[in-house]
């Protein structure tokens, strides 16, 4: 059936679009196109898009964006934005000293089983479970929805920020068969105590956990079978980075620093270091140690490649005493510069912009290096990134990404429910719809299937599947009911906000343009609510907010409630939104 | 078609004028209006993340690379007997994965060409995946700094397209891939029937007849980025794009000719490109698709046992490929496939020697696909480099005889009529087609397009 045509098929383009084959209906709107001749007149100039206050801008860059009542609280802790800035962020810095009453409250209902169990528990009961998918994946499963009551009602706001950042640097896929079940350990006892304490203790704490030894492998790396897979991703992803990787090449050409530790990584070093891991393994029942069998970690000696490695430049002895060799090319990438630079580049990169400059990585990362062993070293450079001149004045060179929109919107409409796993097959719960559309949305958490984590960089974030997506969800998101109520209230908070003669469709936007933005957008963008509340009102006339029914022939009239909640859904959708 | 030029008009796009990635400079494109009749062909970009192991999708069955191959891989090798064993490619010292039936089948009716030995030249090798993939994606190996994808350039440069295309590139993705990085033509749609704004209530999501005055919300939603922000070419083609999307229906199509597909995410989205091409209104030019979890260190599972995991990815890949063939392959005007191309590559490949987690570590040669009507199926094109120790990429690893831009460059000038290889290709030269696909060669044109505006709201 193969044609023989001579040439690229060329048709006319009278010929094309005669000839074109369509189903019927399905064609494209005319007019619309992604590849049109572009002239000077369809080239907007650019507005003077306001800047938010800045209470709006550091709350929407180190957390998910206020609640309501979070802006005031911030302007109340100093006398001008630098105060409140460094007061916010002392407090921000020591998470556990706030207390989180509503999440423990909401993670407290019956339906999270999984959070409190410890590892051990964690193994015995899901596992062990090969029959059972729903049981097995439990703790991902209510981890997936977890995120979203963590990051909507905590007020360790930045800790959730850093432990999304530290689980996409560490990333382990959440629904890994193996590393699935185990994961509410990965989150709770690896991964959120350290990301404000110390890299190096972090590096060891990720390098010893089942999920990690089962996500890259490591726990079938042994001395007569090795399994580089782990080596490699540590040096590329978890330390120096690839920015420092030299490729196939000899390692004695790369240069040393001035202590004969290499500047980059090669792949003999990711051969060396995989031996160096090898015998770090997971009490999981092994054919060798069949009543081993408890997920917890272990070293075994006998699998464990004891002759001499040499990474990054320099020698490490042969039959070194246990898990020395893995802990001395931890110590060995902790303390290196490379490793800082990667690091620091990376965290600044979430919280300012996609090319931080020189001058506040390399020394931030300094600090990093001069503090490799410090308990706080974290707190330290995370301090250090957010009270810099950049973070403070950097404004809209990210975007949110979808669950950082999703999220903020949860917040600013102050949405009431709590995301739980639902067993009922019957019915599609609204967390089962928010999971999926977030997988839509190419961001769902936990859900970035290889090692590297999610992407960070803001041209990823603004495809149009993303976008759509997003908005998408969004829109769903004001629809969502649960026990026959909407989970946000938008009706209710506009009438408790506004007494019947001043609901205009103007005072009605400008309320939640407030509450959702925490600023007013340029002039054009709030009359294009406006005119979609109000429709045919007169600017000073009320809307009766209570109906929603048919009126073709009056608009102002027609399903009134449901166009309050689309014209709320849209400030949640509008560009202004998505800067960060 | 000899000898086209590139003009040197800047562009100026969206709403925030020209602007300039970080790394610097990037070329200018041709004007829009068509300079010669249009091309309407498809180029189809499959990329299989995670390095897929071809020495076991394709084997060799004889001769000294068998013997090599054999004690490399005890546990992994395709047997040459029994109900599991490689089935061979007639002419060649060669066999096909048995699991992969519904692939051989398309090679033995010519339309399937496979590539031996490809991959990333010209610079450093890599094993990393993220490395690789990147640096073939933007098409400069060694450099990642370009700020553009090889198929973004490719629909800038092309002079045998249209002015105005719906939708050009189209993504089964959330994001766009690295390929069409920085490109305002493509939209990136992961579900068919998912990507339309009819999430809000009924009464204000759609254009109702019965109530002309309205405007949609959908409406609103474009305005909103329209009115002079900085990302408003994003959302404005995000807008259009779900626009152009939203009279198909997606839940009623209907494979033609029998075509199954697989039923996966693989499978729906290829039946996703299938539908938007037979949708000739929306001007398909560029698909793009991911199919992962190539990445086998442990248990990449062995032919006949019960645990396959290799065989049942395969498996998953042939039926897939076979029916979208299928689909698109009707009489008269339902013959898609002559003018669709699909292209299968993978960052690279696995080493020779299994580990002993029963899987395979990274390698460097490659397998690449070539589907399609227009294809000279049938043929094993490339040099098999052979597994001798000597032969082998540092003891370990297949070599690399074929550049991938090689493989790709011919479907640029052959099927896309596009020779514009310097703008998409920079420092690619040499152009030397292979005979994979039908099609006439034009004179590449080697130079960089000069002047430096090129981009969008993209700040």
């Amino acid at each position: 059936m193969a044609a023989s045509s001579p040439g690229p098929v060329s048709i006319g383009r009278r010929n094309l679009l005669g000839s074109l084959s369509a189903p019927p209906g399905s064609a494209p709107p005319p007019g619309v196109a992604l590849r049109k001749p572009n002239t000077a007149a369809t080239a907007k100039a650019p507005s003077a898009s306001p800047t938010p206050p800045f209470a709006v801008r550091a709350l929407s860059k180190m957390g998910f964006g206020p609640r309501p009542g979070d802006l005031a609280a911030f302007n109340a802790l100093g006398a001008n934005d630098d105060a409140r800035h460094a007061a916010y962020v002392e407090q921000q810095l020591f998470p556990d000293a706030l207390t989180d009453t509503e999440v423990d409250a909401r993670l407290g209902i019956p339906a999270y089983q999984t959070l409190g169990k410890s590892l051990v528990q964690l193994w015995a009961d899901h596992e062990g479970d090969t029959d059972n998918w729903l049981v097995r994946m439990r703790p991902i499963r209510e981890l997936d929805c977890a995120a979203f009551v963590r990051a909507c009602h905590s007020k360790r706001q930045l800790k959730e920020v850093l432990a999304d950042f530290w689980h996409n640097h560490f990333n382990v896929f959440g629904w890994d068969w193996e590393a699935g079940p185990v994961f509410v350990h990965y989150d709770r006892d690896v991964i959120r105590p350290n990301l404000l304490g110390n890299f190096r203790t972090m590096l060891e704490s990720v390098a010893s956990s089942t999920a990690m030894l089962y996500m890259l492998d490591n726990q079938s790396s042994t001395v007569s079978g090795p399994n580089e897979n782990y080596a490699r991703e540590l040096l590329e992803l978890h330390t120096l980075g690839a920015e420092n990787y030299k490729g196939v090449i000899d390692p004695t050409s790369v240069p040393t620093d001035g202590n004969g530790v290499a500047i980059g990584y090669v792949d003999n070093d990711v051969y060396e270091v995989t031996r160096a891991f090898t015998g770090w393994s997971v009490k999981n029942g092994h054919w060798q140690y069949p009543a081993e069998n408890d997920g917890t970690f272990v070293y075994r000696s006998v699998w464990h490649d004891r002759f001499g490695k040499f990474v990054l430049g320099k020698l490490f002895a042969a039959n070194q005493p246990d898990l020395k060799d893995g802990r001395d090319v931890l110590d060995r990438l902790a303390a290196h510069p490379g490793t800082a630079r990667f690091v620091v580049r990376k965290l600044c990169r979430r919280l300012i912009g996609d090319a931080p400059s020189d001058a506040l990585v390399n020394s931030v990362a300094a600090l990093f290096q001069s503090q490799w062993q410090a308990p706080d070293q974290l707190r330290q450079v995370t301090r250090a990134i957010l009270l810099s001149d950049d973070f403070k004045n950097t404004w809209g060179d990210k975007v949110r990404r979808p669950f950082e929109t999703v999220v903020a919107f949860l917040r600013a409409t102050a949405a009431d429910y709590t995301w739980q796993p639902d067993d009922n097959d019957a019915q599609w719960a609204i967390s089962e719809e928010l999971s999926y559309r977030m997988e839509l949305t190419g961001h769902r958490p936990h859900y970035w299937p290889a090692p590297n984590g999610y992407p960070d960089a803001k041209s990823r974030w603004l495809s149009t599947g993303t976008l759509a997506m997003t908005w998408k969800l969004v829109s769903r998101l004001v629809e969502f009911q649960n026990a026959g109520s909407f989970i946000i209230n938008v009706l209710g908070q506009t009438q408790a906000a506004l007494t019947a003669p001043n609901r205009t469709a103007a005072k009605i936007v400008d309320y939640w343009l407030d509450r959702i933005l925490g600023y007013q957008p340029d002039a054009t963008q709030r009359d294009e609510l406006i005119a979609m509340l109000g429709q045919n009102a007169g600017a000073a006339e009320a809307l009766d907010l209570s109906t929603d029914s048919w009126n073709g022939g009056n608009l102002k009239l027609h399903y009134t409630q449901s166009r309050l909640r689309t014209t709320v859904s849209l400030i949640g959708m509008m560009p202004e939104f998505m800067k960060r | 078609m000899n000898g086209s030029r590139i003009s040197r008009r800047g562009l100026l796009k969206g709403s925030a004028g020209a602007a300039l990635l970080a790394g610097g400079a990037r070329p200018a494109y041709a004007a829009f209006d068509a300079t010669s009749a249009d091309n309407t062909d498809v180029l189809v970009l499959l990329y299989l993340r995670g390095a897929m192991d071809g020495l076991a999708l394709l084997a060799p069955i004889s001769g000294a690379d068998r013997t090599a191959y054999e004690l490399a891989r005890p546990e992994l090798a395709l047997p040459l007997n029994g109900t599991d064993s490689a089935v061979p490619l007639p002419g060649t010292a060669f066999g096909m994965h048995q699991r992969a039936g519904l692939l051989r089948d398309l090679y033995l009716s010519n339309h399937l060409a496979i590539v031996h030995a490809a991959g990333l030249m010209g610079a450093t090798p890599t094993r990393s995946h993220f490395d690789a993939q990147l640096t073939m994606e933007l098409g400069t190996p060694g450099q990642q700094s370009i700020g553009s994808g090889w198929l973004t350039r490719h629909l800038e440069s092309a002079t045998n397209l249209p002015a105005t295309i719906p939708i050009p590139a189209a993504c089964a993705s959330a994001s766009a891939p690295a390929s069409l990085l920085a490109s305002t033509q493509a939209a990136s749609m992961p579900s068919g029937s998912e990507f339309r704004l009819n999430g809000w209530h009924w009464s204000w999501d759609d254009a109702d007849p019965n109530v002309p005055t309205m405007t949609p919300a959908a409406t609103r939603l474009k305005n909103l980025w329209s009115h002079g922000d900085a990302l408003d070419g994003h959302g404005q083609r995000a807008s259009d794009a779900l626009a152009i999307i939203r009279p198909m229906d997606f839940g009623a199509y209907a494979p033609a000719n029998g075509a199954v597909y697989p039923n996966s995410g693989f499978g729906a989205q290829l039946r996703m490109i299938a539908q938007l091409i037979k949708n000739e209104a929306v001007g398909l030019r560029i698909a793009t698709l991911d199919l992962g979890g190539w990445d086998t260190h442990e248990s990449e599972g062995t032919p006949g046992a019960s645990w396959n995991y290799f065989g049942n990815k395969v498996e998953e890949l042939a039926q897939g490929l076979n029916a979208f063939y299928t689909d698109l392959a009707g009489a008269g005007g339902a013959n898609y496939i002559s003018r669709v191309n699909l292209v299968a590559i993978s960052e690279f490949g696995r080493r020779l020697k299994e580990n002993q987690s029963g899987g395979t570590d990274h390698g460097h040669g490659n397998l690449m696909l070539a589907l399609g009507g227009a294809v000279n199926g049938g043929t094993l094109y490339g040099t098999f480099p052979g597994l001798a120790q000597e032969q082998l990429f540092e003891y370990e690893d297949l070599a690399i005889t074929t550049d991938y831009r090689r493989v790709l460059s011919e479907a640029l000038i052959r099927r896309m009529g596009n020779p514009n290889l310097g703008a998409i290709f920079p420092g690619y030269a040499g152009y030397s087609p292979m005979g994979i696909f039908q099609g006439t060669d034009l004179t590449p044109i080697y130079q960089a397009p000069q002047n430096a505006v090129f981009g969008d709201g993209f700040e």
